[in-house]
């Protein structure tokens, strides 16, 4: 527009007549300039020339300017001259020119009108793009709120995704945290666990001793049970020893009893023998005095029968005669007596008998003396005699009251003879002539008595020998009894001597028996100890037992808190995923938010450039009304524009920021993803088995091991990130093994020829080489190491290496 | 021809070195083990990537002893130096339990190749000083060691920093060669 009217004025100037006078301006201006450019061109021939003519020069450059001075002075006067001329025309020009002012003024009025009108016309234009900036304006700032709104919700995502990522952390965090002290827990739980077996196997141990001191004790018991049984049995033993050893000293006693009775009574037999013995000496002798007597009387009867004897002599006769036979009474009843009684054996009695009847022989004896003297004394004293005698047999007949009918009968017959004496005596006082035939009778009578007599002595005699051999008998029996009484003496010494040696032994045994009680007491009380012991042991055992199993129920309680822990871990590891997975599809979708967001933001930014072009353009449009008129308000939204642009521009960086931030934080997650998977990797499962065998597996799969990727970072969806791992992996494997193959190689070329030959298989194994190589290699080392031999021909293995290892490079 | 004639040199020039390898996984106490035995002290070692190969002397008998680096990645390449052993002294760390599958499925491995059919087993039952070390033992069972048919073995509880029981195996190892010679 500018430039239109520029050229417009342009051209009316071209048209107008004034156009003349800039013409000579113009030409001035040219001839100048040709006059400085011949000059020019001068000084520059001469600049061209040498010194030596520089005076010449000098010279004609004086020449010059003398010659200049002349054209300058004409040119003054014809310049003096064309100011006249021009004043002049000046004049007629500014006449014309007034007249050309006023015709110019109106054609500038026209103009002017022409102008209002197209200002008029502008300004209406103007309005309207007034409006339509205001409308921009508002479009503007709606577009600002737009954006602004847009910001603010990209800067509350970001600070919505800030937070979530932070709480993620937290989370991750807090998970590790939980792993970690669930993994503590197990290890715990593991330490414990070992602890617990360690107690237990303590326990069995400490069980197993238990019951072999249990063995033990009872083995103890079985003996000391068999001991005591033993004893027991030795003391029944013993104590039937002792039953039969005091039975037989019983028996013993009974026997020294019984023996000593028998002794006793042998004894008494031997000495009641003894006085049988005496009695029948006495007896012998009695008899034997008896036999005298009765001879003496025998011969005195013959006598008186032969011859016949005086009255006096006769009755002397018959008194002797009547003594004789009281005598004979006497001595046969005493006989009778002593017969009787050695019939009723009573030795004592007999011998007392015996003694009194020696006695009474020995008063009748001394009595019959008497006689002589006076038959009344003999009479008195016969009575007193007979009275005695009578009160004699009455003594003996009161002692024989018990004695049989025959004592009584002959008792009887005694008082008959009494009688008879009596009536004799009468008889004899008053009539002797019967006296021959008393004496008949009495001879007859005594004969008979005689012949009894005889046989009473025969049979004496024969009691006598009958005593004789009984007291031969009772001798030998006395003997025998006294051996036997030796032997039972002996016996009874050697019973007294077994018998205390018994009671020794007895005693012994006592003693053994006291022993063995006291020693089965303190069996027995250490046998109460032993099962005491026992007892404690077996409580203890008990205890141990509950012990093991509270320790088992912990056992068993802590491996369920593992398995427990175990299925927490899993359930952590599934939530991890879980949570991975959440995290990805978040992140996944925090990315495509992201991308529609910096979509919207690009075509936010390509509306705002679109819009930026538009002002632009208005603001050109403005511009050159603005030329014209300084209006204020296009000043303002140029102000407005440019503040504008720099808060877009300054948003931009904002964005480009928040971008940068997002990155970071995106690169942040990955890595936070590809640590997390390592940890994964690197204690894959708290499953000791699974551990074991996925180990082993692991083992087995070395060489494949490394490039394969590891089963925990499986489940992970295929990102960017794991692809980044892998590749990592790989080339931390290839590091290792460049690494490896880096120490092989210098190991094999600085070490000795011996181990270099070693190394051989390795360097192949490492750089691939085929056999030949490898065989080539060795051979070589071995020249080497060798004194002799030749060096190896290469036999062209190299090249067939190369083509051979090609294959392998690729 | 010259392998005949420095053999034949070798044999007439004193014993042949024997030649012994350590193996065992990483961290077991493999370089530990090797420089005990040649120097007698603890050096301070970092994880072996490749091998250590020195001449250890044991009762006028030379040695010798290869430590190849025991992580997973070069451990297939143990295989490479089989050739021509006269016994495998394998390092077992017995603190680590739960490796102790791996080392042993290592040793199956290791015992079923065709070039170490001769070579005498020595087990080394290592780290005995740690608290939670198995016994030789238990060991011993971890690594099914009773059920080895065909091969003289021995296991003995070592501990490499201490010094502890490597004469007692080194002695018994070098018997062990003496009598198979």
């Amino acid at each position: 527009m500018f430039a239109k009217l520029k050229k417009k004025i342009a051209e009316e100037a071209a048209t107008a007549p004034r156009s003349g006078v800039r013409i000579p301006r113009t030409i001035s201006k040219e001839s100048i300039a040709s006059v400085g450019a011949d000059s020019g061109d001068d000084f520059a021939s001469d600049g061209s020339s040498s010194r030596d003519d520089l005076s010449a020069q000098l010279h004609r450059r004086n020449d010059q300017i003398r010659k200049l001075e002349a054209k300058l002075s004409a040119s003054i006067k014809k310049l003096q001259e064309q100011n006249e001329s021009h004043q002049s025309s000046r004049a007629k020009m500014a006449e014309g020119m007034a007249l050309a002012l006023e015709k110019k003024d109106q054609e500038w009025m026209e103009k002017m009108a022409d102008v209002e009108k197209e200002k008029a016309a502008l300004s209406a234009r103007l309005e309207e793009m007034m409006e339509q900036s205001l409308a921009l304006f508002q479009k503007r700032d709606e577009l600002e709120g737009f954006q602004q709104q847009e910001l603010a919700k990209v800067k509350h995502m970001l600070l919505r995704k800030d937070e979530l990522l932070s709480q993620q952390e937290r989370e991750l965090q807090q998970k590790e945290a939980e792993i970690q002290s669930a993994k503590r827990g197990l290890s715990e739980a593991r330490e414990k666990f070992q602890a617990m077996q360690q107690q237990h196997e303590e326990s069995c141990r400490l069980n197993s001793e238990l019951e072999i001191e249990r063995e033990e004790l009872l083995l103890l018991r079985e003996e000391a049970d068999k001991n005591i049984s033993e004893l027991e049995g030795r003391c029944q033993e013993l104590q039937a020893v002792i039953q039969q050893v005091s039975e037989d000293f019983q028996m013993s006693q009974n026997m020294v009893s019984s023996l000593e009775k028998s002794l006793c009574d042998l004894q008494a037999e031997n000495e009641s023998l003894k006085l049988q013995q005496q009695k029948a000496a006495v007896m012998e002798e009695e008899k034997a005095r008896l036999l005298v007597e009765l001879q003496k009387k025998v011969s005195s009867l013959e006598r008186r029968l032969q011859g016949n004897l005086s009255q006096d002599e006769h009755l002397q006769e018959l008194l002797q005669e009547k003594s004789n036979l009281e005598l004979n009474l006497e001595e046969t009843r005493k006989e009778l007596l002593i017969v009787r009684t050695n019939h009723t054996d009573t030795v004592s009695t007999l011998e007392a008998q015996v003694s009194r009847m020696s006695g009474s022989i020995t008063e009748l004896q001394t009595l019959l003396r008497h006689e002589d003297d006076s038959s009344k004394a003999y009479r008195e004293r016969t009575d007193t005699q007979i009275a005695s005698l009578e009160r004699q047999v009455l003594e003996n007949t009161e002692r024989m009251k018990c004695a049989e009918q025959q004592v009584t009968e002959k008792q009887q017959h005694i008082d008959k003879l009494h009688g008879e004496q009596n009536t004799e005596k009468a008889f004899l006082e008053q009539q002797i002539c019967l006296l021959e035939q008393q004496r008949e009778e009495r001879t007859s009578c005594l004969e008979e008595t005689i012949s009894c007599l005889q046989t009473d002595k025969h049979s004496l005699l024969d009691r006598v020998a009958e005593l004789d051999k009984q007291m031969l008998e009772a001798n030998s029996i006395l003997k025998q009894q006294a051996e036997e009484l030796e032997n039972c003496k002996a016996e009874l010494n050697s019973r007294l001597t077994v018998s205390t040696e018994i009671a020794k032994s007895l005693e012994e045994t006592r003693r053994q028996k006291e022993e063995l009680q006291t020693q089965v007491g303190e069996l027995t009380v250490g046998l109460q100890k032993s099962q005491q012991e026992l007892s404690t042991a077996a409580k203890k055992l008990r205890l141990r037992d509950e012990d093991v199993q509270t320790l088992q129920n912990e056992l068993q309680s802590r491996q369920d808190s593992l398995a427990h822990l175990q299925e927490e871990t899993k359930r952590l590891h599934t939530q991890l995923q879980q949570m991975e997975l959440d995290k990805d599809s978040q992140l996944r979708s925090l990315r495509e938010e992201l991308l529609s967001q910096t979509e919207q933001l690009d075509s936010c930014q390509a509306r705002i450039s679109y819009l930026e072009v538009e002002v632009e353009t208005l603001t050109e449009q403005l511009q050159s009304p603005e030329v014209c008129e300084e209006d204020q308000n296009g000043c303002v939204t140029v102000d407005d524009l440019d503040h504008l642009q720099r808060v877009n521009r300054e948003q931009e960086q904002q964005l480009s920021d928040k971008n940068r931030t997002i990155k970071q934080l995106q690169q942040r997650l990955a890595e936070l993803k590809r640590t997390l998977q390592k940890e994964l990797k690197l204690k894959p499962e708290p499953e000791a088995e699974g551990k074991e065998k996925f180990l082993e597996s692991r083992a087995e799969k070395q060489e494949r091991f490394s490039s394969d990727p590891p089963p925990a970072a499986a489940p992970s969806p295929p990102t960017s990130n794991t692809t980044v791992t892998n590749t990592s992996d790989l080339n931390d494997s290839r590091e290792i093994n460049f690494e490896y193959l880096k120490h092989v190689v210098l190991k094999f070329m600085s070490s000795r020829e011996a181990e270099a030959y070693q190394l051989i298989r390795a360097v192949s194994v490492l750089l691939n080489f085929t056999r030949e190589e490898e065989d080539m290699l060795k051979q070589t080392l071995e020249y080497k190491m060798s004194w002799f031999g030749s060096k190896p021909s290469p036999k062209g293995i190299i090249r067939p290496s190369i083509s051979g290892s090609s294959t392998h490079w690729s | 021809m010259g392998g005949f004639f420095s053999s034949l040199f070798s044999g007439l020039f004193g014993t042949r070195e024997m030649r012994i390898l350590i193996l065992g996984l990483d961290g077991a106490g493999k370089t530990t083990i090797l420089y005990r035995l040649q120097v007698g002290e603890v050096v301070t070692t970092i994880p072996t990537i490749g091998f250590n190969v020195e001449t250890v002397t044991y009762k006028n008998l030379k040695f010798q002893v290869w430590d190849l680096g025991g992580q997973t990645s070069i451990r297939p390449y143990w295989r490479c130096y089989y050739s021509n052993t006269d016994a495998v002294i394998y390092v077992v760390d017995s603190s680590d339990r739960d490796r102790m599958g791996i080392s042993k499925s290592e040793l199956v491995a290791m015992l079923e190749e065709e070039e170490l059919k001769k070579a005498i087993l020595v087990v080394f039952a290592n780290k005995q000083d740690m608290d939670q070390a198995m016994t030789p033992t238990e060991v011993a069972n971890a690594l099914g060691l009773p059920a080895l048919k065909d091969r003289k073995w021995q296991i003995f509880k070592t501990s490499a920093t201490k010094g502890t029981g490597l004469d007692e195996a080194m002695e018994w190892l070098v018997d062990a060669l003496k009598s198979r010679q």
